[in-house]
């Protein structure tokens, strides 16, 4: 593959092999989920002392718990002594402590070691060397995030910097006050591709014509195929007779009082490399976090979240989860579609960007960027290599 | 008579272990009781002073056997022998322990008592 060899409209993906090789995924995990900051669960999640969730980030499993004192912690989720997995369950609480089902090492819920048999014969083992081993954590927006690297890079860049990118300034998301929101609606897709083939298709919209017939009828210039993340500060406007962000054009519900006349009756959209989108109405916000699994495996956790009225009320939100939800069916399906491709010999140089999707290439950019102190490894655009 | 330490040192809700043979643990309750049992689980080596204090109650850490501190009854399983209690007294603020008479059970004891019927 050449680029030169393209004529000018078109620009590289990247070749197939970054979308099937397990030596990729595998620099991916260290490099990429394990090294930045992954927006992990919903603060909500936690919704009292001892309530812990578990997930997937990189190869690790990440423990995470709310304390006695409100605050939330997270740890590999691993037993310090012979590396059982402590905690099995994705979700549930405990009261007091993790016990470790093997040898019973039982871990304080800020991951002190408070008991193992036989430990009070052992008094020269630190109970907190000996812990379980914490990982870095940040709370924005009502998410909770956590970093595995040894020394987390700047969450204001990483993160907060995304939203700037995109929004033009990071007060552009203040209005929706997104951490007091609450969840409405929580749906779950495990797709059968790539986390790149997601995160390519959420940031373009040249397919927006071809497959969402409702999102183009509520936003009718998706339909020339430009995506609200092809621009900076662009929010795409509802059309002159939807009432409000719903799978019919439908009235919505209760509008998010501090949105601004600017902000009202538009769409924005972000993606915050590199695993998280979020979609931005007057009424609610959509929060999408995926959990790479495998090269060919990807879980997406969708959150739609409303003030916390509305949902209290028990306000009928079917309608306003359905449009969100067919299209996230809509975009899995194609992406389950691509997947067995990537693997085709016509894809072992890629494909092709058109240019309303050439700021994809920035994604690309991204990761090869992030994947470059494994290239000894795995030169990206040398297929074949694995 | 073995001090243990000063009354302040061991606020409600703690518990202090004496590093005796075998080690003694002195819990001061909610309700301002001291009580001195055994420290060590009858069910598997652990120190109950690392447990969780509810009333006059001692959960252990490890399995959550409860034993009953004024009496050293096993109220919940897995443990089936009692811990032996001890005598507390407090003297111009100094918390001291009075051993009992019995015998302590020997290391390695299965906790598994022989019913009369077996």
């Amino acid at each position: 593959m050449t680029a030169n060899s393209l004529p000018e409209s078109l620009i590289p993906t990247l070749p197939g092999e970054h979308y099937t090789g397990q030596e990729i995924f595998a620099a991916e995990q260290r490099l990429i989920f394990e090294s930045m900051w992954f927006c992990a669960v919903r603060r909500s999640d936690l919704d009292g002392p001892g309530a812990y969730r578990t997930v997937t980030v990189g190869r690790e499993s990440v423990l995470l718990v709310r304390g006695h004192d409100d605050a939330v912690r997270a740890f590999l989720n691993v037993c310090r002594h012979r590396g059982a997995r402590l905690c099995a369950e994705e979700s549930g609480e405990v009261r007091r402590a993790f016990r470790c089902p093997y040898h019973a090492w039982t871990y304080g819920l800020d991951g002190t070691l408070l008991a193992a048999p036989n430990l009070t014969r052992m008094p020269d083992v630190d109970r907190t060397t000996y812990g379980l081993a914490g990982v870095a954590v940040r709370e924005w927006l009502g998410y909770v995030w956590v970093c595995l690297a040894r020394e987390p890079p700047s969450f204001e860049e990483q993160v907060i910097g995304e939203v700037v990118a995109r929004l033009g300034d990071a007060g552009a998301v203040e209005p929706y006050g997104v951490a007091e929101l609450v969840v409405g609606r929580r749906i779950s897709y495990d797709v059968r591709a790539n986390w790149k083939l997601i995160v390519e298709n959420f940031m373009e919209c040249y397919h927006c014509a071809t497959i969402h017939p409702e999102l183009t009828e509520v936003l009718p210039e998706f339909a020339e195929g430009y995506a609200a993340q092809y621009f900076v500060g662009h929010g795409a406007e509802f059309g002159a007779d939807i009432k409000g962000f719903t799978v019919d054009g439908s009235e919505g519900v209760a509008r998010i009082p501090t949105v601004t006349a600017e902000q009202d009756r538009r769409y924005f959209a972000i993606t915050i490399k590199p695993q998280v989108f979020v979609n931005l109405v007057p009424d609610h916000v959509i929060w999408h976090r995926m959990y790479p699994l495998a090269p060919d495996r990807t879980l997406v956790e969708c959150d739609w979240l409303y003030l916390p009225e509305v949902v209290a009320a028990g306000t009928d939100l079917s309608r306003s989860v359905e449009l969100f939800d067919r299209v996230n069916r809509q975009d899995f399906a194609a992406c389950e579609r691509c997947q067995p491709g990537m693997s085709s010999r016509l894809y072992a140089n890629g494909g092709v960007l058109v240019p309303s999707e050439h700021h994809i290439g920035a994604f690309h950019a991204f990761v090869l960027d992030r994947l470059a102190p494994a290239s000894r490894g795995v030169s990206p655009g040398t297929p074949g290599g694995g | 008579m073995i001090p243990v330490c000063r009354l302040v040192d061991l606020p409600r809700g703690e518990a202090f272990r004496l590093e005796t043979v075998p080690p003694v643990a002195v819990f001061h309750t909610d309700d301002g009781e001291l009580f001195a049992i055994d420290d060590t689980c009858t069910h598997q080596d652990a120190a109950l002073s690392d447990g969780w204090l509810e009333g006059c109650a001692i959960e252990c850490p490890l399995h959550a056997s409860k034993f009953d501190l004024r009496t050293g009854l096993a109220d919940g399983l897995p443990a089936r022998l009692p811990v032996r209690t001890h005598q507390v007294l407090v003297e111009h603020g100094m918390v001291y322990v009075l051993l009992c008479d019995t015998p302590p059970l020997p290391r390695g004891t299965v906790a598994y008592p022989v019913k009369a019927s077996e």
